[in-house]
């Protein structure tokens, strides 16, 4: 048998249901978008600040935001992601957080 | 006329003449009054703990079944456009995940910024003669209100992309005198200046291309005076109440 069938529907939805639970989380990110009002070196503090990046990541990272009109700044669980975005919004930057497809 | 912020007895100083000090405080208090939170610290214990989890209790906060008016605003259609610059959504295609997260943190943000704000502002009255002196703890909270007064006058002169940048900075060589937008940029600049200055003094590297000394490009005194209310300086569309 190559499919799983319709009529096997206890036991498949108890695997399937055994697979959500145990599947690892997916990995959320945190991207800074580029926009016209921050600054070069006040978007580098901030990473720097808030992430504790040393100056040549938080700089390359800024240079991702300025070139390529954005960066994903940190990677993880949701609710990190969750703070790491309301974080960088409160230090002014466009910060958004979503599931990393 | 400004001198920089630079690293000066353990702390940041810089010198700033009466209109800059005037005009930046009123700026940062217009910015303030635009982000008041819901729930100001009274000294209530309990008011304070609700409020300090980021919880908004406002009846519009709540969650509710209606749909999302328009996509990507989280269905937010009575509020001020400068407020999405100020906080922005956090989620870009999923409305309702969206609005949770601003359910769950614009009153905390709110906070946060405001409090940014009134430490700001207290800086500026505690000048003595010119001097604008930060600790290491008033530093970051002014830098962090520069720019939220910077993304509001922004918002205001319609600056919401590289090129508006552009071309606003581009109309600037041809516009009357006493045009409300030629201020509003003339005092943006200004700002871009002195928080590009804070930010190095902080970051304890060279000012680069800044200037220690303020320069203002167009050579006109009278630039720098008589903005005095950021609502609508661009004049497009309806000013949607005092900011």
């Amino acid at each position: 048998m190559t499919a799983p069938t319709l009529s096997l529907a206890p036991v498949e939805q108890e695997v399937t249901s055994t697979e959500e639970v145990a599947a690892p989380d997916v990995p959320w990110v945190t991207i800074v978008w580029n926009d016209p009002v921050n600054l070069m070196t006040y978007v580098t503090w901030v990473f720097e600040t808030y992430f504790g990046y040393q100056r040549p990541k938080a700089e390359k990272l800024m240079m991702d935001v300025h070139v390529k009109g954005k960066a994903v700044v940190s990677n993880g669980p949701r609710e990190s992601m969750e703070r790491d975005a309301e974080a960088l919004q409160g230090y002014g930057l466009w910060a958004t957080f979503e599931k990393d497809e | 006329m400004a001198r920089a912020f630079l690293r000066e007895d353990g702390g940041y100083v810089a010198l700033l003449d009466p209109t800059e000090r005037t005009v930046l405080r009123g700026l940062m208090e217009q910015t303030r009054a635009l982000l008041s939170p819901e729930v100001e610290s009274t000294g209530d214990a309990f008011d304070d703990l609700v409020a300090s989890m980021g919880v908004s209790l406002g009846a519009a906060d709540q969650v509710s079944g209606e749909p999302a008016a328009r996509p990507g605003s989280d269905g937010l259609t009575d509020r001020d456009p400068a407020l999405d610059r100020l906080l922005p959504t956090a989620h870009r295609g999923d409305d309702e995940i969206a609005s949770e997260f601003r359910r769950l943190t614009e009153e905390g943000l709110r906070q946060r910024k405001s409090g940014n704000l009134d430490v700001a502002v207290g800086a500026l009255s505690a000048a003595t003669g010119s001097r604008i002196a930060l600790d290491e703890r008033q530093a970051p909270a002014f830098l962090m209100a520069l720019t939220d007064v910077r993304l509001l006058l922004g918002e205001r002169m319609g600056m919401r992309t590289e090129e508006d940048a552009e071309a606003l900075h581009a109309a600037m060589d041809d516009i009357d005198d006493d045009d409300p937008l030629g201020y509003a940029m003339a005092w943006y600049d200004f700002l871009t200046w002195l928080q590009e200055t804070l930010t190095h003094a902080l970051m304890g590297t060279d000012l680069g291309e800044a200037e220690t000394a303020y320069a203002d490009d167009d050579a006109d005194d009278d630039d720098l005076d008589g903005l005095d209310d950021l609502d609508d300086v661009d004049g497009d569309g309806p000013g949607r109440g005092a900011v």
